[in-house]
């Protein structure tokens, strides 16, 4: 079976000044609780609850694959189907169709779509959004049922917004994950890689 | 919002490049795909027109390979310029960590670019980001054709956010043979990373 998991740390660029603070440490943490300044990481704890969320999600409905993915579409945790080499482009698509449906609720005033469901002759896709900020895919054929998809997603979904709220109250500075000579060393990366 | 996988040590970042229609956005990402080395880049994916105007996004997926022992990936969309596709811009620029703002040197279009400016200043606010913190770069494409305009005249009507958050860094650019590409795509990656 193909494992994929992501840990993530998301940041708002309205927060990126505090790394360059001359503040003191414990001062950091405090400006960090703005949720305008927030950074997140998914502890090693919650990637086991990720990952046995989504594998559980399979063996129940028999789908082919499972997605979750982060609204930007970057995927955090992939499940299912080994041979898919398509991830990256899947998720930024499946975001992609989200972001756009959200768009459409607005038009319709609506707060939003929930849930979207795409329909094949072979293989389905149903979408269910996570608190604003994540996106559950579940690609399937037709030997399941799409009762079954919805009913087992809501219970996903709502165990993945646990998580995600508890991913919200961690907060790291940049550095503890990277390492401080991180930035010089991706600049020299960029110089190298990115030229004619 | 970037990712940063601690479990599987990667780091994802997206990058949206912006601005009016037919301004040479998708040529950016064409340019860029044609000369990064296979192993570093993705499949260039385009959903377009029959005619090939942009009608959702490009997408460009680049893997800058180890850096500090942490895979590192950029992934490079365009919006659609139209006017029409207001909504849409919306959507792929959801979870922008970096925007290039591709602007035409052309004097008949220095009104679009400042609307499309103006919108991408409201659409980057509307995410709950401060539009003065947001990590920009400006491209001034079409520098060969006859009677574009000057560098300064550009600069007076899009460049015009004040310190600390301004003037933006600016590149010359001529999309269709790859002059300033490079150099506007290690800006603004060089800008994301250090805001991470």
């Amino acid at each position: 079976m193909y494992r994929r998991t992501t840990v993530l740390v998301c940041y708002n660029c309205g927060g990126n000044n505090v790394f360059e603070s001359q503040e003191p440490s414990h001062n950091k943490v405090g400006l960090l609780m703005d949720p305008q300044l927030t950074s997140q990481i998914v502890p090693t704890e919650e990637v086991g609850l990720i990952e046995e969320c989504l594998t559980r999600l399979i063996e129940d409905t028999g789908a082919n694959h499972v997605l979750l993915l982060d609204k930007s579409g970057q995927v955090i945790a992939s499940q299912g189907d080994g041979n898919r080499q398509d991830i990256t482009a899947l998720g930024a698509l499946i975001a992609g169709t989200f972001a756009s449906s959200r768009e459409v609720a607005k038009l319709l005033r609506e707060k939003d779509f929930r849930m979207l469901f795409q329909q094949g002759v072979h293989d389905n896709v149903f979408i269910a959004l996570i608190e604003e900020q994540w996106i559950l895919c579940i690609i399937f054929n037709k030997g399941t049922h799409i009762g079954l998809v919805k009913v087992l997603t809501k219970k996903a979904t709502d165990d993945l917004a646990g998580v995600l709220e508890r991913v919200r109250q961690q907060h790291k500075a940049r550095d503890d994950v990277l390492g401080s000579s991180f930035r010089t060393s991706m600049e020299d990366t960029i110089d190298l890689l990115f030229r004619d | 919002m970037a990712l940063i996988n601690v479990a599987a040590r990667e780091i994802h970042c997206k990058i949206v490049y912006y601005g009016p229609g037919m301004g040479g956005k998708t040529s950016n990402l064409q340019y860029i795909h044609t000369q990064v080395s296979k192993e570093a880049r993705g499949e260039l994916l385009s959903i377009a027109t029959e005619t090939e105007r942009t009608l959702f996004f490009d997408f460009l997926p680049l893997d800058l390979g180890k850096v500090r022992g942490f895979q590192t990936r950029f992934h490079l969309y365009t919006v659609p310029g139209q006017v029409l596709y207001e909504r849409t811009r919306v959507a792929v620029l959801n979870g922008a960590d970096g925007v290039v703002f591709v602007a035409d040197s052309q004097k008949h279009k220095l009104e679009e670019n400042i609307k499309s400016l103006r919108e991408l200043a409201v659409n980057i606010t509307k995410q709950n980001k401060k539009f003065q913190d947001f990590p920009i770069v400006l491209q001034y494409n079409k520098r060969d054709v006859p009677g574009a305009l000057m560098v300064k005249d550009l600069d007076r009507f899009l460049n015009t956010l004040p310190p600390p958050g301004g003037p933006w860094q600016r590149f010359e650019a001529v999309a269709t043979t790859g002059v300033g590409i490079f150099d506007t795509l290690k800006a603004i990656s060089k800008l994301v990373i250090s805001k991470l």
